[in-house]
């Protein structure tokens, strides 16, 4: 077999190219689903029911259904209904978005809960609000348990954003197709887009742990 | 000062507070006692709104804090509560325990809720360890700063239960020290404890529960020496 490098060095600023949107995406989408997942975590622990019947829902849907057939519906439906038009890359942070939201939600919802009864009890004791005891007491204690889990979200949500090449939004997996597609070759592009993402969940990996190690300390 | 009337408290079908009647007067010290399971830790949790109650009242100087259109927050702010296990806020240091709610609560400044806090602490013997974090103290220093971070809100009211029960017997008396010192400054205090020694010493009177209601209640010497129920004499002989 031969092995073409001089074809991955020509795709090389591609790659890069894609790189920097494969991180970008998946930045945007942890980050977003974040903010999401807290207000829908939240929402699925309120003691009336009828209020997280809602974020049961969403959670349940989000988990329950691929995240091909989710990037397809906010593809396709949902941002052109709401832009009039399509687009990849936006809806790319849109699907990636939702639908780690629905895993984030469980994570905090799971951190929350981890929390030992007595901490809030304590709070209330002293007057403090629900809102002051979570924001001031649980939050804090829940957010250090809540970083490995959320960390390993991120290195799912990287690896799964490659799924945005079948909508054309050019990340690394778009250029690997592209590269596959201009010169039939199977090994050169799949190969480089698989060592790309191994560095990168390695790095990720690696800066997790340090920041875990950091935390333990403390 | 604390007034409860008939009050009742079920969990499912579980009827845990039966018809409690109960008058505390202010700068009074009661003690409870009972076996395990008789309802005396959902007597304080009641008293503090921390258990909703099924039925009855429960009046704070007057005030029906069981009247849903009193503020329960600020009710709470008027009665101390101190937990068997501390429940420490363990990602702040001591004094940082102390200062929280008087600054987010009575909106306190930080360095007044400082200055007091330290205070509380010099009180409670542990001034030095202002700045450590709960996870380095000792169990009995563990409570002590549990007791100061209640004072820290001035309340009118301290519920105790069972403050020593998770200690080592070591150092059971530096919390008792504390409390003692407390109700000689005259706060009203409801403590339940297994301290039989404490309730004599201190205590102004002991209730003794028993299957979600209050079976006897006397002056500690009555009580402890010439108890006139077949139950509390039952327990007495088994805890003293
Ligand atoms: N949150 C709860 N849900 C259901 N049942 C409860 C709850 N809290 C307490 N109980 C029940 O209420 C009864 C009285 O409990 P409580 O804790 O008040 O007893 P106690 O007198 O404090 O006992 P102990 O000396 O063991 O602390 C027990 O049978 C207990 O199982
Ligand atoms: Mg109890």
């Amino acid at each position: 077999m031969n092995f073409r490098f001089d074809l991955i060095a020509e795709y090389a600023p591609f790659f890069l190219q894609g790189t920097l949107l494969t991180i970008g995406l998946s930045l945007a989408g942890i980050l977003i689903g974040t903010v999401l997942g807290l207000f829908i975590g939240l929402g699925k622990i309120v003691q009336n029911k009828l209020i997280a019947f809602p974020f049961t829902l969403y959670i349940t849907f989000f988990r329950g259904t691929p995240l091909l057939v989710q990037i397809f519906l906010v593809h396709f439906g949902l941002v052109p209904f709401l832009f009039g038009e399509t687009n990849a890359i936006l809806a790319g942070i849109v699907a990636l978005s939702l639908n780690s939201a629905a895993y984030i939600a469980e994570i905090f919802r799971a951190g929350i809960q981890s929390i030992d009864r007595g901490q809030m009890e304590a709070a209330r004791s002293l007057g403090m609000s629900n809102v002051q005891a979570m924001r001031h007491v649980i939050l804090p204690q829940a957010f250090k348990r809540m970083i490995p889990p959320l960390g390993n979200e991120f290195i799912v949500l990287l690896k799964d954003s490659s799924l945005l090449a079948v909508i054309t939004a050019p990340e690394i997996m778009y250029w690997g197709r592209a590269m596959a597609g201009q010169y039939y070759k199977v090994w050169e592009p799949y190969l480089t887009a698989a060592f790309i993402y191994l560095i990168l969940t390695i790095s990720l990996t690696f800066v997790l742990n340090r920041l875990e190690r950091r935390l333990k300390t403390d | 000062m604390i007034k409860v009337e008939n009050l009742k408290k079920s969990f499912g079908d579980n009827e845990v507070l039966k018809d409690i009647n109960l008058s505390i007067e202010p700068q009074e010290v009661v003690v409870v006692i009972g076996p395990s399971g008789s309802g005396k830790s959902t007597l304080l949790r009641c008293i503090n709104l921390l258990e909703s109650i099924t039925d009855g009242h429960i009046l704070i100087e007057g005030t029906d804090i069981t009247d849903k259109k009193n503020d329960i927050n600020k009710m709470r702010q008027e009665v101390g509560m101190v937990f068997q296990h501390f429940n420490l806020f363990p990602h702040k240091t001591v004094i940082q325990n102390l200062m929280l709610a008087p600054t987010k609560v009575r909106k306190v400044s930080a360095e007044a809720a400082r200055n007091k806090g330290i205070e509380l602490l010099r009180k409670v013997g542990l001034e030095e360890k202002a700045d450590a974090y709960p996870s380095s103290l000792s169990g009995g220093q563990k409570q002590r700063v549990a007791i100061a971070r209640a004072l820290a809100m001035e309340p009118k009211i301290m519920l105790f239960d069972e403050p020593t029960s998770a200690l080592d017997p070591e150092v059971v008396g530096e919390v008792l020290e504390v409390m003692k010192q407390l109700a000689k400054e005259g706060m009203t205090m409801v403590v339940v404890t297994h301290e039989m020694g404490f309730a004599r010493e201190v205590g102004d009177r002991v209730i003794f529960m028993d299957g979600g209601y209050i079976v006897e209640e006397n002056e500690p010497k009555q009580l402890f020496e010439s108890p006139q129920q077949e139950r509390t004499k039952a327990f007495l002989s088994k805890v003293l």
